[in-house]
């Protein structure tokens, strides 16, 4: 093997295939990354193995062949060069890649690619296309809501559903539910539903960045994977394992009706509901919400509030509301919870549905059906 | 107004002992564990207290500051007879009545005061039918608090009969040692002495922000009580705080097996105390004595009430297991569980406590 390419390039390759080293070596491999040539172009790839991901560099081929290295090493030696042209030359003999650029000189112990695992491909399976802008606010809004804990497997997954021109995320731990509906750009042709590790997720999100171009989704149930193309600049394939099981059902979590509906301005309650965390960390981690209607014409309708703890002291924020629908209500939640789905939404308006004060509290926007939040509230005394 | 009597019966054990065998009247009587046994005094009678001999002093202390003490290992069934047939007198005087232990209870004769009888009449009417009808001497305090019943029980003992007038209760107080208040411990009156407070009256004329300094949460209450009011109600229910089995060993244990054997029996024990009493506890509390005297007491809270054998084993036998080393060695070993169902101070029921809500019901 013996390429040219740019310190630039190669540099920005081996950060986005980085994000898929493993960081602990149960295959001593897989802490390597993959350099093979592709198409006139190097090819870098990394995988633990849960995920997988690669990249394509410009590079110019003088000799084709394939090698995988220590991918830390070579990650930091690359960017320790100035930004210049990079030979690299693997010495079939001694098995060391010798990587020179300007006045500096490197050799590195490999190991053949013939170890490295198999970097699985999808090519075939139900293909739909996404606008990045859709897709990452789809994850954004619905990722976080995962579980960390890995009692129950499928809910540290996000479930991704696709039929016709549409597609549906949702994801639950065991207190909150967040699904978001959004559109395809392409049609797909039969109804397909998979659990994707939230991890997966989120590194998707990180790797679309600003990206203009239409995400390529693949999925092979029957493989059990998937893969998301990546287009722009550089090309960037990720395929994940998917989780094995039945994600809840969860339609039937969602409230159909409500007593109490409370629109909010969402910069104004997040702004209260951060100070009222800040009594609640010290207790038992509980906001109360008391959605008060209005009493007389001239007075705005109001939300309480309001967190205690027993070392700390007190707080309530009383907010004017533009307006509640029903009856007065109270319901408390974990501040965590509570911030978080306040925090996706980040500006305009949400609506709090609630209906009694041990059952869930539904959030949406107001501005539009995409996104539903469920969170099921702290038994408090009221 | 209220009014309430501290009643506390004089050397319980060892009185019981004198009654029932003359030729102990008269005579030093110390109630408690052999002195070979490491045992301790439960009760000394007056005339061994004379001696210097307090309860809780080991046995073999006792028995050199006192030899012609004589020795008598407790009857606890016998007191127990002796302590039903008192706290039945008091429960003539006043259906309000939160015995402390075998020995000692708070009655509160309210109704009795508002009947038109004169405290100190209801006090030596009460020490009388006790030591007509069951032989023994109760020391009395009457006042409208239990902090000053409870201390003016214990100023004339034996014997003894202190009646604090309504609004007399601060100047009662004022000059006592500040730690004869409830709630004011050893370490806590070495603190306050620092200070420059050693008596009640000193301690209740500070300001409230210097309580608050000093106790946080207990200011209020602690002020108040060196105030001489002390609103804190005869608690009926409240009568049993804890229950717990102990045994001091003949010789210091290292052997683990025999400790873990220990816990479970003991464990055993309270299960089967609560259970007799009808209660159900929360927290599961193993105290341990080390070779050095060192005694600790390590606890949990269990996730609901319970009087169950095995829950009070396994919650005991986990605390062990956490405190055994191959140095140690223990010359202590007891189990109890506190924190009962009725007991609102420091638990709630299940069902009311405050907790997330779940998604899913499996």
């Amino acid at each position: 093997m013996k390429i040219s390419c740019l310190q630039e390039n190669l540099s920005r390759g081996l950060a986005v295939v980085g994000r898929a080293v493993a960081s602990r070596a149960t295959l001593p491999v897989t802490q390597n990354v993959l350099l093979s040539v592709e198409q006139s172009m190097l090819k870098l790839s990394a995988t633990n193995l849960e995920i997988a991901m690669t990249t394509w560099v410009g590079a110019s081929i003088q000799e084709e062949g394939s090698i995988t290295v220590p991918a830390r090493l070579l990650t930091e030696f690359v960017n320790s060069l100035p930004n210049d042209t990079i030979d690299l030359t693997l010495d079939q003999g001694s098995g060391l890649l010798e990587i020179s650029s300007g006045n500096s000189n490197a050799h590195i112990n490999t190991t053949e690619a013939s170890e490295f695992p198999p970097i699985p491909t999808v090519d075939d399976g139900i293909a739909a296309q996404v606008d990045p802008l859709v897709l990452k606010s789809a994850i954004t809004r619905v990722a976080f809501a995962a579980a960390t804990e890995e009692s129950r497997p499928v809910l540290t997954g996000v479930e991704m559903k696709l039929d016709a021109g549409k597609f549906t995320m949702a994801a639950a731990d065991g207190f909150r539910l967040a699904v978001h509906h959004g559109d395809l750009l392409n049609s797909v042709s039969e109804e397909m539903s998979v659990i994707i590790p939230a991890r997966t997720m989120n590194e998707l999100n990180r790797l679309v960045g600003d990206r203009e171009e239409p995400v390529e989704i693949l999925m092979t149930p029957a493989k059990g994977q998937v893969m998301f193309r990546v287009q722009g600049a550089d090309r960037i394939e990720i395929v994940s394992q998917l989780l094995q099981g039945t994600f809840p059902n969860y339609e039937q979590l969602i409230p159909q009706s409500y007593t109490t509906r409370a629109i909010m301005d969402l910069p104004t309650v997040l702004r209260s509901a951060r100070t009222a965390a800040i009594f609640a960390r010290d207790g038992s981690n509980i906001i109360r919400m008391h959605l008060l209607p209005a009493e007389a014409d001239s007075e705005p309708p109001k939300v309480e509030i309001s967190a205690r703890s027993e070392e700390v002291g007190d707080n309530k924020d009383v907010v004017d509301l533009d307006e509640i629908e029903g009856e007065e209500g109270k319901i408390a939640f974990n501040s965590r919870y509570l911030l978080d789905v306040l925090a996706v939404l980040d500006k305009g308006k949400v609506a709090l549905e609630t209906t009694t004060s041990s059952s869930p509290g539904v959030f949406r926007p107001t501005d539009s059906d995409d996104y539903i939040h469920v969170v099921m509230p702290m038994f408090v005394q009221w | 107004m209220r009014h309430i009597i501290h009643a506390d019966l004089d050397a319980f054990y060892a009185a019981v002992e004198q009654l029932d065998n003359p030729d102990l009247v008269g005579k030093p009587v110390l109630v408690g564990g052999r002195p070979e046994n490491r045992g301790v005094v439960a009760t000394a009678s007056y005339e061994a207290r004379a001696f210097g001999i307090h309860s809780a002093m080991p046995m073999k202390t006792a028995a050199y500051r006192c030899p012609q003490g004589i020795i008598i290992t407790p009857r606890f069934s016998r007191y127990k007879e002796k302590s039903l047939e008192v706290m039945s007198i008091f429960r003539d005087l006043t259906d309000l009545v939160e015995p402390l232990s075998m020995d000692e209870a708070y009655l509160d004769i309210t109704a009795v005061i508002e009947s038109g009888q004169k405290p100190l009449a209801v006090a030596l009417d009460l020490k009388r039918r006790i030591f007509d009808e069951t032989g023994l001497v109760v020391s009395v305090g009457v006042g409208t608090g239990k902090t000053v019943a409870k201390i003016g029980s214990d100023l004339d003992k034996p014997d003894g009969l202190v009646v604090v007038q309504p609004g007399e209760e601060a100047d009662f107080l004022a000059p006592l040692a500040v730690n004869k208040l409830w709630g004011i411990g050893p370490k806590t009156a070495e603190r306050l002495n620092d200070e420059g407070i050693q008596t009640i009256g000193d301690l209740a004329c500070q300001s409230l922000d210097w309580f608050t300094k000093m106790f946080g949460k207990r200011a209020n209450n602690i002020r108040n009580k060196a105030m001489g009011q002390d609103t804190d109600s005869v608690d009926v229910r409240g009568a049993t705080k804890s229950i717990s089995s102990e045994t001091t060993f003949a010789g210091d244990v290292g052997n683990e097996e025999v400790l873990r054997h220990l816990v479970e029996q003991k464990a055993v024990g309270v299960a089967r105390q609560l259970e007799r009493n009808g209660l159900k506890g929360r927290t599961v509390k193993l105290k341990l004595r080390l070779s050095d005297f060192t005694t600790f007491t390590r606890q949990t809270t269990l996730q609901f009430h319970t009087d169950s054998e095995e829950q009070i084993k396994n919650a005991a036998s986990t605390l062990l297991e956490l405190e055994l080393d191959p140095n140690r060695t223990f010359r202590l070993l007891g189990v109890g569980v506190a924190n009962f169902e009725y007991d609102s101070e420091t638990s709630e029921p299940t069902d009311m406590k405050e907790r997330q809500l779940p998604l899913f019901t499996y």
